[in-house]
C-alpha cells in the first residue's frame, strides 16, 4: 500500500511541492504561544504554558498553482483527456507546482525564568511531513504525447524537480526582552530524519533529430539522479507485514538521519503603537546516512538503430549488433545505484511584518506585568485592534517565493482575539485567512484557516490551510 | 459580557466561512484518461559501397539476419497499439537491386517482409511507409519480431562503377509505434 502511495504521490500529485508553508494567521498572533515557531523572537505574554500533547499545534496545508482538482475531475461532461491536454500538457509551466505539508506537535511547552523574568523559555517536539514536485512540463508531454513528429524538440531533463520529507524536530528556544523595546530569540533544532527523497537540480536533455546516416537520431544528455534514505526500510516493512510503527518511533527518536537547524526573530517597538517583527526559521540541514539508497543516470549518447557499415561488418559474422548497441548506451549513459551519504538543506522561511497598535486602550488581555519596566515591550494587548502587513518568503529550487499579507486583528476583552489576513502568493490573489484565539480561563483554543473564499468550492481552489492548537496558559507572572 | 453577542456573531460567522463545500467531483474520470504517447525511432541502418558488391561473385552480395529485440521487448509488446515503419532505400551504384526486410520470429520464421527493387543510378530514393495495427498488417508481427533479416541481390554486373561520386546503396529505416500507457 505505501509502494502505492509514493507512486500516486510522485505521479498523480504529478507535481506536489511543499513550502508554501506560509503560516501568515499565526505569525505575530501573540496571544497564541506557538506563534513563537514563527518567530523565536516574538513578545512573550505568559508566564508558562504548555500544549495539550498531540492536539496543541496541527497544520495541514495544501497548494496548487496553474490547476486545480476542480479542473481535472469536475463532473461537467468534458472530456477528461481533453481537460488534461488543454488544462495541464499546454497550460502549466515548469514552476507550477502542488504542495502539501502536515506538521503536528507531539509536546510544546514554555517557561518563563524564573531568576530573570526577561527570560522566556520554549521547548518542544514536532513531527512534519511534506512531498513537492513542480510540474515535469517536458517530461509530462514526453510521456503524454511521445517524441514523435517533434524533430528538433529538446525535452528539458530539469523539469523533474521532486523532494518529499518526513523528519521529527526536538526544539528548544531562548526568548529574551533585550530592552524597553526589543526583543530577540533564537531556537535550536535537533532533527532526526525519518524518510527523505529527493531529485532535484537535474540537467540534460532528450532530442529527435534527422539522422546523419538513418532517418532519425535519438540523443539523450543526462545529469540526474534520485536520492533518498528511509525509503527502502518503510517499504520493506510494509512487504513484510508490520513493524512500521516501530521503525518510524525508531528513525523518528533520533535513530534516523541527524540534522541540526536554528531559529531567530527579533521584535522591535517603534513607538508604543508600532511594531516590526521578523523572523529566519530552519536555518539548518540534515546528513542522510541511514538506509540510504542514490540513483543515478550520466552520460551522453545519440544512437540511429543497428548500424552496419560494409565492410567493417563482416569482420565478425557473429556480431550481435542489437547487444552491442545496448551495452554501448549502457556504458554511456549507465544507471547506478550507490548508498553514499547526502546533505539537504531545509528551506529557509523568512518572516516580516510591521503592525499599528490602536483604538481605545483598555487592560492587558492578561492580567500581567508583560514588561519588566513601566513603559517597555509590546504593548499590543493594550489595544483593541491592530493593523499591518507581513512579508513572507521562502527559498526554493526554482528561487524564492514571496507572499504579501494585510491583517487586521481585533481584541475582545480577555477571551477573544481574532485575525483577518489577506494574502497574494503565486497560488492565489484572493486568500482571505481567519483566525481566532478563544481563552476560557486558563485553557487556550485557538483554530485558523485561509484562503476561505475557496471553500465554497475547496477542490477548485488553489490553497487551504488549516491549523488548530490547544494550550494551558498562565499568563501570572511570579 | 457586553461582548457575548459579538462572540456568539463571530462565532457563527466564522463557522459558515469555514464550512467548506466541494462542486459534484468525478473522479472515476480516469478511468477514461488515455495517455498513449507516440515514440519515434531508427531501426536499422545497413551501408554497402559499390566496391563490396563488385567484389561478391554471384547475385546475392549480402545477407545477413540480425538480432532485434526492441520489439519484443514485453513492456513494449504488451503495449503498442498501432504504428508505422518506414524504409528508405538510396542506390548510387551503376547496379540495379533487389533488397529484402524480413521480420523473423525466435524460431527464425518469417513474419512479414518488404521487398525493394531500385533502378541503378542515377534514381530516386525509394521509400516506403508499412502501418501496422487495427488499419494496416497484424500487430503481431511487430509483437514477435525478434531478428531482422535484409536480403540484398545484384540484378547487374561485377565490374560496372558509378561515375557518382562514393557509390553506395544504403539502407534505412524508423518506427513509429503508439504505445498505451493507460
Amino acid at each position: 500500500m505505501i509502494r502505492n502511495l509514493v507512486l500516486f504521490i510522485t505521479l498523480i500529485a504529478g507535481y506536489m511541492t511543499i513550502h508554501a508553508q506560509n503560516k501568515e494567521v499565526l505569525y505575530d498572533f501573540i496571544e497564541i504561544p506557538q506563534a513563537l515557531m514563527v518567530n523565536p523572537g516574538m513578545n512573550t505574554i505568559y508566564n508558562w504554558y504548555a500544549g495539550v500533547p498531540l492536539i496543541s499545534g496541527i497544520y495541514v496545508q495544501g497548494a496548487t498553482s496553474g490547476l486545480t482538482v476542480n479542473d481535472i475531475f469536475a463532473a461537467d461532461g468534458l472530456d477528461i483527456n481533453q481537460k488534461v491536454r488543454d488544462r495541464a500538457l499546454n497550460s502549466l509551466s515548469k514552476r507550477d507546482e502542488v504542495n502539501g505539508i502536515f506538521q503536528v506537535d507531539i509536546l510544546n511547552g514554555g517557561f518563563r525564568g524564573q531568576k530573570d523574568p526577561a527570560n522566556f523559555f520554549s521547548f518542544g517536539m514536532y513531527v512534519e511531513g511534506y512531498a513537492l514536485n513542480y510540474w515535469p512540463k517536458d517530461l509530462a508531454i514526453l510521456a503524454y504525447e511521445g517524441n514523435a513528429d517533434r524533430l528538433g524538440q529538446r525535452f528539458d531533463l530539469n523539469d523533474l524537480n521532486t523532494s518529499g520529507q518526513f523528519i521529527n524536530v526536538l526544539h528548544f528556544g531562548i526568548n529574551r526582552q533585550i530592552k524597553n523595546n526589543l526583543t530577540l530569540g533564537a531556537r535550536i533544532k535537533l532533527y532526526s530524519g525519518i524518510v527523505d527523497f529527493n531529485s532535484t537540480n537535474n540537467s540534460g536533455y532528450f532530442e529527435t533529430t534527422v539522422g546523419q546516416n538513418n532517418l532519425l537520431r535519438n540523443t539523450l544528455v543526462s545529469d540526474m539522479r534520485l536520492r533518498s534514505s528511509g525509503l527502502d526500510a518503510l517499504l520493506d516493512a510494509n512487504d513484510n507485514g508490520g513493524g512500521i510503527g516501530s521503525l518510524l518511533t525508531k528513525r523518528g527518536l533520533f535513530g534516523g538521519d541527524p540534522g541540526l537547524g536554528f531559529d531567530v526573530g527579533v521584535t522591535y517597538n517603534l513607538n508604543k503603537q508600532t511594531v516590526i517583527t521578523g523572523s529566519l526559521l530552519d536555518i539548518g540541514l540534515l546528513y542522510h546516512t541511514s538506509d540510504v539508497t542514490n540513483y543515478t543516470l550520466e552520460g551522453s549518447a545519440s544512437i540511429e538503430g543497428v548500424e552496419i557499415i560494409l565492410p567493417d561488418a563482416l569482420s565478425d559474422p557473429n556480431a550481435d549488433f542489437w547487444e552491442d548497441l545496448v551495452n554501448e548506451i549502457e556504458e554511456l549513459i549507465p544507471f547506478e545505484e550507490n548508498s553514499k551519504n547526502y546533505v539537504t538543506f531545509r528551506p529557509i522561511k523568512f518572516y516580516s511584518s510591521i503592525r499599528y497598535n490602536f483604538g481605545k486602550q483598555g487592560e492587558p488581555t492578561a492580567a500581567c506585568d508583560c514588561d519588566n519596566q513601566t513603559d517597555s515591550g509590546d504593548r499590543s494587548l493594550y489595544y483593541l485592534n491592530s493593523v499591518g502587513g507581513q512579508l513572507y518568503a521562502i527559498n526554493r529550487p526554482r528561487g524564492p517565493q514571496f507572499a504579501v499579507t494585510a491583517f487586521y486583528q481585533r481584541r475582545f476583552a480577555k477571551v477573544l482575539a481574532l485575525k483577518a489576513t489577506y494574502t497574494v502568493d503565486k497560488f492565489t490573489a484572493s486568500n482571505i485567512g481567519l483566525g481566532m484565539s478563544l481563552q476560557a480561563g486558563p485553557v487556550n483554543l485557538y483554530i485558523m484557516g485561509d484562503n476561505l473564499l475557496a471553500y465554497g468550492n475547496i477542490a477548485d481552489g488553489n490553497y487551504a490551510s488549516f491549523q488548530l492548537g490547544l494550550n494551558i496558559i498562565s499568563w501570572e507572572r511570579n | 459580557m457586553k461582548y457575548i453577542p459579538k462572540y456568539l456573531y463571530t462565532l457563527i460567522m466564522c463557522a459558515a466561512i469555514l464550512s467548506s463545500c466541494v462542486d459534484k467531483q468525478d473522479f472515476d474520470q480516469l478511468d477514461n484518461l488515455n495517455v498513449t504517447p507516440t515514440a519515434e525511432a531508427s531501426i536499422l541502418y545497413v551501408e554497402t559501397p559499390e566496391r563490396i558488391i563488385n567484389q561478391v561473385s554471384g547475385t546475392n552480395f549480402y545477407s545477413q539476419t540480425f538480432n532485434f529485440d526492441a520489439f519484443s521487448e514485453e513492456f513494449f509488446a504488451d503495449n503498442v497499439l498501432d504504428g508505422v515503419v518506414t524504409y528508405e532505400v538510396e542506390n548510387t551504384t551503376s547496379k540495379p537491386l533487389d533488397i529484402t526486410f524480413e521480420f523473423l520470429d525466435d524460431a527464425g520464421n518469417s513474419l512479414d517482409s518488404e521487398n525493394f527493387t531500385v533502378n541503378a543510378a542515377p534514381t530516386a530514393i525509394l521509400r516506403r511507409e508499412i502501418a501496422y495495427g487495427p488499419a494496416g498488417r497484424s500487430l503481431d508481427i511487430i509483437r514477435n519480431t525478434s531478428a531482422i533479416r535484409v536480403s540484398a541481390t545484384n540484378l547487374g554486373d561485377n565490374t560496372s562503377v558509378s561515375t557518382l561520386p562514393n557509390p553506395t546503396v544504403y539502407l534505412r529505416s524508423s518506427a513509429k509505434f503508439r504505445i498505451g500507457l493507460k
